[in-house]
């Protein structure tokens, strides 16, 4: 017992220092370096435990089973004795799986939920989201020299959680009907989904055409150019007009296209290749508005139609105008609906 | 039969002052009244307990003082908040609010308890995320839900006025907007204060103002 104790110990030291060396560098200065040289600590891997404690277990029983059989004349009175000893046994092996389980899962954890990672991405001023909600709107001139783009996930977080915002008071004012789901679930996947899918597309064919771009600046670049869709989804899901939607749609969709395509281009050398890119992210970008617009929307044009809006006036009886007719014609009908019955 | 103190046990168990003593030790199970009749536990501690015993509020974690310190905090926007009353995590402010909200709603015919418990399930949690994201020092999640949850005071005025008029109309659109604000204001100051953010204000009001817009949009259709 004593040396089979001393094992997962003595492998549990390595092991926690390893895991201490992973989050220093996360929690000095908010680099988001991670030292890879210590994640390669398989010395508290659980199968090497696992394997070992199996193995000193089974030495184990063959003792004790050797020790029983010596003793088996005087099992009458240490009966209890024996069997106590096993189930401490047990016990003890059950404890020492817990341990190992326990470590090896918090060791994940504290790797993977390690939500430290993007501190530094939220580290911002009030002045600079609105500076760069408003750049997002201008094309920029000089695409022979790449343009910089914020790394910087609040803006385009908070971007997404508006438009899901107004698309749950587009679908709300619409009275659309959610068969399959709940209108909040629908709301934040189809906008999730689009920034983070299109993202990593994007992010995709940009690797293919050999465009300068990281992950979270296609990320930032593209939740920026939602700032366009807020204002004209939120400018026309209350001024129903068919038209003004398609002004909105051209301009403020078009600037914001403009712009990601002007930045794109300018970190991609090579006409096909800037132009799978830009086209593709054109598309995207445009078809998600019109979409938007179209399916979330589209019921309260035949509302509009019908009703005065929501704040109706009771329903009002009208008179209608009854035909004159004859004394004796009225009689003779009276008098037919009174036999009958 | 020796009951430790249990002076007449051979007549018909007529013992109440006893009795209420007895089962009410201080071992915080209240509702294990069978625990008390045993000799050996009941003999250590019940003789002086009761006069020792917290009172019950004070066991329950509820300090009415610091509950109304907290709400005039949330009714005075423009009062300065002292960062210091969020030390404490209290939850039971909270939960009445979330109840009194869903309460106003059913008056006005909506059932949406399950909505409110999600979407400040939900809301708690984003919030909890983006303040540890955000903020030099980390904040608990206790801290968090305690505060949103008493900001959500204003709510319950903006649900109990849509009983009685309809909030569709340009009138209910500005009072709504009003009501949102002064949530999200007061969430976001007593935020800033506690976390020690100066400057970023904005940044902590706007996604509380979109976690008060949901609630107002329960509200309002």
């Amino acid at each position: 017992v004593g040396p089979g104790r001393a094992g997962p110990r003595a492998a549990a030291g390595p092991g926690r220092a390893g895991a201490d060396a992973v989050s220093a560098p996360a929690q000095g200065g908010g680099s988001a370096v991670i030292d890879m040289e210590n994640m390669d600590d398989t010395s508290g891997s659980s199968f090497e435990d696992m394997g070992e404690m199996h193995q000193r277990m089974k030495e184990e029983e063959e003792e004790e089973a050797e020790g029983e059989a010596g003793a088996g004349e005087e099992e009458d009175g240490e009966f209890l004795g024996m069997k106590g000893l096993r189930g401490q046994l047990g016990r003890q092996v059950a404890d020492q799986m817990w341990q190992v389980g326990k470590r090896q899962a918090s060791r994940a954890f504290s790797l993977y939920a390690n939500i430290d990672i993007l501190r530094p991405y939220f580290d911002v001023e009030p002045v600079q989201v609105r500076a760069r909600l408003l750049e997002s709107m201008i094309p920029v001139k000089m695409i022979n020299f790449p343009q910089k783009i914020a790394g910087e996930l609040y803006g385009p977080l908070m971007l997404v959680f508006t438009l899901v915002a107004i698309l749950l008071h587009g679908m709300k004012t619409s009275d659309t009907i959610i068969r399959e789901g709940t209108l909040m679930g629908t709301a934040i996947g189809t906008c999730f989904g689009y920034w983070l899918g299109v993202s990593s597309f994007m992010y995709f064919l940009a690797y293919l055409c050999n465009a300068q771009i990281t992950m979270v600046q296609m990320l930032s670049l593209l939740g920026y150019g939602l700032f366009g869709h807020c204002i004209t989804l939120f400018v026309t899901y209350n001024i129903h007009f068919h038209s003004l939607f398609y002004i909105f749609w051209l301009v403020v969709g078009g600037l914001s296209t403009l712009r990601m395509v002007a930045v794109l281009v300018s970190r991609t050398v090579g006409h096909t290749q800037r132009l799978i890119l830009c086209g593709t992210l054109a598309a995207l970008h445009m078809l998600f508005l019109l979409y938007l617009h179209f399916a979330y929307h589209k019921v309260v044009e035949g509302i509009l139609d019908t009703l005065e809006g929501p704040n109706m006036p009771p329903f009002q009886r009208v008179a209608r105008d009854i035909p004159v007719v004859s004394n004796a014609v009225l009689n003779t009908t009276a008098k037919a609906i009174a036999l009958t019955l | 039969r020796h009951y430790g103190g249990y002076e007449y046990p051979q007549q018909g168990g007529f013992v109440p002052p006893d009795m209420m003593q007895q089962q009410q030790p201080y071992t915080g199970q209240i509702y294990q009244p069978t625990q008390s009749y045993t000799p050996a536990s009941a003999q250590s501690f019940y003789g002086s307990n009761f006069e020792d015993e917290p009172p019950l509020l004070e066991e329950l974690g509820i300090n009415f003082d610091h509950i109304w310190q907290k709400t005039l905090t949330v009714l005075h926007p423009l009062k300065v908040a002292d960062g210091s009353i969020m030390n404490e995590t209290d939850l039971a402010g909270p939960m009445v609010f979330c109840l009194a909200f869903g309460a106003t709603l059913l008056l006005a015919g909506k059932i949406q308890f399950g909505y409110v418990y999600g979407i400040s399930a939900i809301g708690c949690l984003g919030m909890f995320c983006l303040l540890n994201l955000m903020s030099v020092t980390g904040v608990s999640f206790g801290c968090v839900a305690s505060v949103l949850g008493y900001c959500l005071l204003p709510m319950i005025l903006l649900s109990s006025f849509a009983i009685v008029f309809s909030l569709q109309g340009m009138m209910g659109i500005i009072l709504t907007a009003g009501i949102i604000g002064w949530c999200s204001f007061s969430a976001s100051k007593i935020f800033i204060s506690a976390l020690a953010m100066e400057g970023q204000q904005l940044l902590v009001a706007y996604p509380c103002a979109l976690l008060y817009g949901v609630f107002a949009l329960i509200s309002v259709f």
